[in-house]
């Protein structure tokens, strides 16, 4: 192929751009590709609370008492309560609950140190099976009983068995497409979602706040759990022993030369996120040990690996392919059947939503990947770059949030949805400025609670009492 | 009012704005975060508006003038945020510019830069129809619909659907021209743009008047169709001289 045409040359006729070369249409894409999932996960969380009969806030609903889990081990919010009684009750059980989540976690870094990883691994998928069999088959159920759909115990039982394995296999293994693999993580985040909006109202703000406050403190204390556990991680370059959401875009042969897919940082926001136990079989009074999670961002100021997606089918089912992708910038993949070419990106800059490589860089990239791609290859030759991940956690508290602002209104909810959306734009330039671990659900939890009570105080008087009138602006 | 007839409330009010979605704003990623942050502006500003009128809530339905100052009020801070936007969108060419030269790739064209204020227009329209339109349709899934006394005639929520897809037309192509004012420094058109809002906003004022929604409504989609063909003119206007002064020049 001609080196020549390859580079990222500006095109001859700069005052005529063409449609393709355009900055408008690579800039933002992984961005993009990590607010689409939220916002997918959030409405069909808003979805789900509007079906099953959200409780009005203050009072038990006709069907299930609020459950009793980890967060209302203290104090159980009943209606009759005074609002300073509730405060202070919630407060003690957010502060229960932030403890329980940091004990949780220390244990976690505790086992991570002394490698047992076996024991994480299969702990995790454990949970997962969990989340989606029994979580999942309950919320299933309920729906299934207000659409009056009928459906027999045996297939359904069927069903949520495959789906809860396919769940478990998609979640850890490598060789399953990432699109089924994003769909499950969505799916767990919208499973333990659903389920934690039903503490009640007090308690759930409180706790947000609480577990903002306990995330900034655990990602950027020096002795921070969640710190120690990225630091462990890095030092043995090994993957983070948790639930984490890729998006990973592929760039497919005939697109690569332009080179803005060489321009991307990697950012990493990672989390753990497992669920509890469960006590009885009813969803209306489960025992959860619900320790949630803390959402990590992480640059590796290394630079992205790039690799082959038929490299890493073929380098075993017990090694990720993120794995592979994660080695830092200066080591060079030993795999035998391909090469990996992991380029280094020195400056992280100014450019507003992807940080860029220069451009001597980017040639050098272009040449690489010219020589890579004359190898045969089997199969189709795709280079995977590495998109943005991000936590389960972070899904899980956006949709609580989204969700208990769903139980008021929908104005609420399309605000407190810009207001989350906001805020992870926030943290994504952040962490393109400082390189370094950064929690995510710090900013996002303050914005969206902030445009809750504004709205809910401020502006919905004010523009119902106009729209009703059909004076509008 | 059924599932069906809230979809198709729902569909009058944000289907012009779905197709312009899906057909422009979707295929580029930045056009997305350019229609969520002016969505973002505009709720910010309207919190802003609601903390200020809140003390003088609820206005009794009798005085018509205090919703003429609300609305005077209104469209002023909208104009005002729409500058700001302004600003902010001229900082992010200079930046994004400067991004294109270091990765030397063209730098942002003319149709680049209307597509940005047609989705920060969007973005505006779109957060007005939510908040003032499909804010008061769901809750009311179920059985019976809703009449306003003043417009009997005519069902609440087609009313408010209507009025939504008026204002959604006139915030995203009035966007469209501001920005092409604001760049050319053309003083008629930066003085057209919040005419025309006041204009809309104070034609709703018919509809406190019992029976004023029959005349109100249409009046709003002949100045949507009006903002426009304005538009429309604004457009071909600067892509023609764009295109002679590209081909002088070559």
């Amino acid at each position: 192929m001609d080196p020549a045409a390859a580079s990222p040359a500006p095109a001859p006729a700069a005052e005529e751009p063409r449609s393709d070369a355009s900055l408008l249409d690579a800039l933002g894409g992984e961005v993009l590709a990590v607010m689409s999932p939220v916002s997918i996960c959030m409405a069909l969380v808003v979805l789900l609370i509007s079906l099953l009969s959200p409780p009005s806030s203050g009072s038990a609903a006709g069907g299930s008492p609020p459950p009793v889990t980890a967060a209302t081990l203290v104090y159980l919010e009943s209606p009759t309560d005074t609002p300073a009684q509730k405060f202070v009750g919630a407060l003690l059980d957010a502060a229960v609950f932030v403890a329980l989540v940091a004990v949780v976690t220390f244990v976690l870094v505790a086992l991570y140190y002394y490698r047992c990883t076996g024991f994480l691994k299969n702990y995790m998928r454990f949970s997962a099976f969990f989340v989606i069999f029994s979580m999942g088959g309950a919320i299933a159920a309920a729906v299934l009983r207000r659409l009056a759909a009928p459906l027999d115990a045996p297939t359904a039982f069927l069903l949520l068995f495959n789906g809860a394995a396919v769940g478990v296999l998609s979640v850890f293994a490598s060789a399953v497409p990432i699109l089924v693999r994003q769909g499950y993580m969505v799916a767990l985040a919208v499973i333990v979602a659903a389920w934690l909006s039903r503490l009640p109202e007090w308690t759930t703000w409180i706790m947000l706040v609480a577990l903002a406050l306990y995330d900034l403190v655990a990602v950027l204390a020096p002795r921070g759990p969640l710190r120690m556990l990225v630091e462990l991680a890095s030092s043995r370059d090994d993957e983070l022993p948790a639930l984490v959401y890729e998006s990973r875009p592929t760039v497919g042969p005939a697109t690569s030369s332009s080179s803005y897919a060489s321009a991307m940082g990697s950012v990493e926001m990672q989390t753990m996120a497992d669920s509890g136990r469960v006590g009885g079989s009813r969803y209306d009074r489960v025992e959860q040990d619900e320790d949630a999670s803390s959402a990590v961002v992480e640059m590796r100021d290394l630079g992205r690996g790039r690799s082959n997606i038929g490299e890493t089918n073929r380098s075993g089912g017990s090694v990720l392919p993120v794995t592979s992708t994660d080695l830092p910038s200066n080591q060079i993949g030993s795999s035998q059947h391909a090469v990996i070419q992991i380029e280094q990106s020195e400056e992280a800059e100014t450019a507003p939503l992807v940080s860029a490589a220069s451009s001597n860089n980017a040639a050098s990239d272009e040449e690489q990947r010219q020589s890579s791609s004359s190898e045969p290859m089997d199969f189709e030759m795709f280079e995977s770059t590495r998109g943005i991940k991000l936590g389960l956690g972070d899904f899980v508290f956006y949709s609580v949030l989204v969700g208990r602002a769903a139980m008021y209104d929908l104005m609420t909810v399309y605000a407190c949805y810009l207001g989350i959306i906001a805020g992870l734009g926030c943290t994504l330039i952040l962490l393109s400025i400082c390189r370094h671990a950064l929690p995510a659900l710090p900013i996002s939890i303050m914005l969206g609670v902030t445009f809750y009570f504004l709205t809910r105080l401020l502006m919905e008087p004010f523009v119902v009492g106009a729209s009703t009138n059909l004076v509008m602006f | 009012m059924t599932v069906a007839a809230g979809l198709g409330y729902a569909l009058i009010a944000l289907g012009p704005a779905f197709s312009l979605f899906a057909g422009v704003v979707a295929r580029k990623p930045f056009l997305v975060l350019t229609l969520l942050s002016s969505t973002l502006f505009w709720l910010i500003s309207l919190i802003v508006l609601s903390g200020i009128w809140r003390g003088f809530l609820p206005i009794k339905s009798g005085t018509w003038w205090a919703y003429a100052i609300l609305i005077i009020t209104s469209v002023a801070l909208q104009e005002g945020t729409r500058l700001v936007f302004w600003r902010l969108y001229k900082k992010m060419e200079e930046m994004l510019d400067a991004f294109a030269d270091r990765i030397s790739k063209p730098r942002l064209s003319l149709t680049d830069k209307m597509l940005i204020s047609l989705a920060g227009g969007l973005g505006h329209g779109v957060a007005h129809a939510v908040f003032f339109c499909l804010s008061l349709l769901t809750p009311a899934f179920g059985r019976a619909t809703f009449y306003v006394e003043r417009c009997s005639k005519m069902p609440f929520f087609l009313a408010s659907a209507l009025i939504a897809l008026g204002f959604l037309v006139i915030h995203t192509f009035s966007m469209i021209i501001a920005f092409n004012a604001y760049d050319e420094k053309k003083k008629c058109d930066q003085i057209v743009v919040p005419v025309v809002h006041l204009a809309a906003a104070v034609m709703t004022l018919v509809n406190l008047a019992p029976g004023g929604c029959l005349i109100g409504t249409p009046l709003l989609l002949v100045m949507a169709a009006l903002t426009l063909q304005y538009c429309w003119r604004v457009a071909c206007r600067r892509l023609t001289e764009h295109q002679h002064r590209q081909l002088n020049n070559n």
